[in-house]
């Protein structure tokens, strides 16, 4: 099976300096093989979508990368620095890397401002004025800076990931990486998050999405990863990915979406 | 149970159909609610002759009992054995917790107003009358305790603690917010100032009785459990093996032996883990078996707070490049900690009452101080207990019906808008 995977998938033709590599990556839950010989290279300012069906392992991949998930073999660098157990190293990537979940994950007990501004302050030792200059402005990049005193709860779900976006902009990141970000949003708050993720690729970040959302992934993405029980099945353009795909998985997966 | 009814309105063509609620006469209220059926009659004349023979022999013991011996022993109830040339520590400590107390709730008051300020959340001051609702079982205490007393002074010190802790309300409302964020120091001065109060000039705190001593346990047994209970629950869920098994083992070993067992221990056995040369007084050993006992409950109740706190928190906080001890301190604590206000109450309740358990190692705290009233000479052997028993369950009951009150009162606070 794993053979078959790599011939079609080479997911290593990054356009450009690559900034985040994984070779030959395997995961683990106990018995059961979430990753299969995961080979990606991403390159500066390139956005790359991954599809796929629900228990494929597209999120165990972007939380590999940032080492929310521990990979059993294989190599995972971002930056040009290598994941290993070293905790200096991890801190070093996840603070080139941010990150957005489903669930938003915003810290109920601080204002937004305060939830921006905690990493910058906490990490990267900013002063307090500075910090809230910042987030001001991020604030104002994602469309809410009214919001900026209040508590996450007092905020709808589209705000709130906005806000999730902006807290992660905030520590200047050289890569984000998006878990399913619009799937726990009703529909008419997707599109402002959507908006918000399209600016910030036309502005040259560099970003790995696992999505449902076609449609970004046909505007936005400069590369489509399909994954299917824990491997990459095909790699291609938007264009090609869509219109001619050349694996049965992938001819049936965009069957039952499209 | 209903007070109104609901009937159509027939004549009012806009109204038709609607709905109205209409107030019910004493007559038709009662006779709806309390006599519908044949056995509603006869349950509501069973309850209401018990509650009518409850209330007689309450008003026929108040008003025939001697109170004499409260009378006579209420200096002996409140501070115990202190000596009673230094009763003015015992004063001036009092009217140092109502400022502590008050500039405390002011600052919190304010901050609360500051936040909705902030925020856009609803925010309504408290009136006078609804403080009052909120903390009249303390002030009837004070007044069943004011009535008893033979002289003028404890009406001065009564009156000096309540001007000072509504005065010091206002400044602590008053106070702005750069200072309010040195609330701790100011905390921790007040707590220093009241101690030195007590304890210096060679009193120390092993003569102490009386309800003072029940309080004082209380709240220096929670304070000394609390960073101990802290570190244990951190310690049981930490990923050491050698920490979480240690923790593991005092918590389970604390939390199956009875608190006497561990007052007697403290009493007969803590000596012999000294070092020669330290002799503590019964207060002290009391004190160290009940933080000792106190920590392994409180662990208990942190640990239920750092599971209440989902892990998308910690991952949050990771994924931003926070170190794990800034990621506990600054994102896992405050919420676990908050979440367990409640819970805490509960335990300093529990403790507040468990406190009287030092009388079995001889000590004169409020219980000690009526059993032996009952033993003095003047009033021994009359069935006097039903005397100041009642006045020991008034002042337990008082304490942990307010602090109850108001654990319920904060649970319902924290819930709006914050989470």
């Amino acid at each position: 099976m794993t053979d078959q995977r790599s011939v079609f998938a080479d997911a290593t033709q990054a356009k450009g300096e690559a900034i985040i590599e994984c070779v030959g990556v395997d995961k683990f839950f106990g018995d059961f093989q979430a990753l299969y010989d995961i080979n990606i290279r991403v390159g500066l300012q390139e956005v790359v979508v991954v599809i796929g069906p629900s228990g494929s392992g597209k999120s165990t991949l972007i939380r590999c990368i940032n080492r929310l998930e521990k990979h059993d073999r294989g190599s995972i660098s971002v930056g040009g620095i290598e994941l290993t157990d070293d905790v200096r190293n991890v801190q070093e990537i996840r603070r080139e890397t941010g990150m957005v979940f489903q669930s938003f994950n915003l810290f109920p007990h601080l204002t937004v401002l305060d939830n921006i501004t905690l990493a910058p302050r906490q990490v990267r030792h900013i002063g307090k004025d500075a910090a809230e200059e910042d987030a001001m402005s991020l604030l104002e990049r994602v469309g809410i800076p009214e919001q900026a005193r209040k508590f996450p709860g007092q905020l709808s779900g589209g705000q709130q990931q906005r806000v999730a976006i902006a807290r992660a902009l905030a520590m200047k990141p050289k890569a984000m990486l998006f878990d399913e970000p619009t799937s726990a949003l009703d529909p008419e708050m997707i599109k402002e998050v959507l908006d918000v993720m399209v600016e910030l690729a036309k502005g040259g970040m560099t970003m790995i999405v696992v999505t449902h959302e076609m449609g970004f992934a046909r505007a936005v993405a400069d590369r489509v990863v399909f994954m299917s029980d824990g491997g990459i099945v095909e790699v291609g353009t938007p264009e090609h990915f869509f219109t001619d795909p050349q694996e049965d998985r992938t001819k049936l997966f965009l069957s039952q979406i499209l | 149970m209903s007070d109104r009814e609901v009937i159509e309105r027939e004549s009012d063509p806009a109204a038709a159909g609607r709905p109205i609620h209409v107030r019910l006469g004493a007559w038709k209220w009662a006779k709806k609610n309390l006599f519908s059926t044949w056995y509603d009659a006869l349950l509501t004349l069973t309850l209401g002759s018990l509650f009518v023979a409850f209330g007689w022999t309450l008003i026929r013991f108040l008003f025939t009992s001697d109170f004499s011996i409260l009378r006579v022993n209420l200096a002996l109830l409140m501070v115990g054995g202190f000596p009673r040339d230094q009763l003015w520590r015992p004063v001036v400590a009092l009217i140092l917790v109502s400022i502590l107390l008050g500039v405390m709730a002011g600052m919190g008051s304010a901050s609360a107003r500051d936040t909705a300020e902030q925020t856009g959340l609803p925010y309504e001051r408290s009136s006078p009358m609804a403080v009052l609702k909120r903390f009249w079982p303390i002030l009837a205490f004070v007044v069943v305790v004011l009535t008893l007393t033979e002289t003028v002074t404890p009406w001065l010190v009564a009156g000096a603690a309540l001007v000072a802790g509504v005065g010091s309300f206002s400044l602590g409302r008053g106070l702005p917010a750069g200072v309010r964020r040195f609330g701790w120091a100011i905390l921790a001065i007040m707590i220093a100032a009241i101690y030195l109060v007590l304890v210096s000039g060679g009193v120390g705190w092993d003569g102490w009785g009386g309800l003072h001593l029940n309080l004082f346990l209380t709240v220096a047994g929670l304070l000394l459990a609390f960073p101990l209970g802290l570190l244990l629950a951190l310690g049981r869920r930490s990923t050491l093996p050698t920490l979480r098994a240690m923790s593991v083992t005092y918590i389970e070993f604390i939390r199956g032996v009875p608190l006497i067992t561990l007052l007697l221990m403290g009493i007969f056995v803590i000596g012999f883990f000294l070092p020669t040369g330290f002799r503590p007084g019964n207060v002290t050993r009391v004190l160290i078996a009940i933080t000792l006992f106190e920590s392994a409950y409180i662990a208990e109740v942190v640990r239920g707070g750092l599971q209440s706190v989902p892990g998308g928190q910690v991952e949050a906080a990771q994924a931003l490049g926070l170190a794990p001890w800034k990621t506990m301190r600054r994102i896992v604590l405050p919420q676990a900690l908050r979440n367990t206000i409640p819970a805490m109450v509960g335990q300093f309740i529990s403790l507040f009452k468990d406190t009287t358990l030092v009388i079995i190692v001889g000590m004169i705290d409020i219980l000690g101080a009526s059993q032996s009233a009952n033993a003095q000479g003047g009033f021994l052997a009359q069935g006097l207990h039903r005397v100041t028993l009642p006045f020991v369950a008034l002042a337990f009951w008082v304490g942990s019906y307010v602090m109850s009150r108001e654990a319920r009162r904060l649970e319902h606070k924290l819930g709006v808008g914050v989470r």
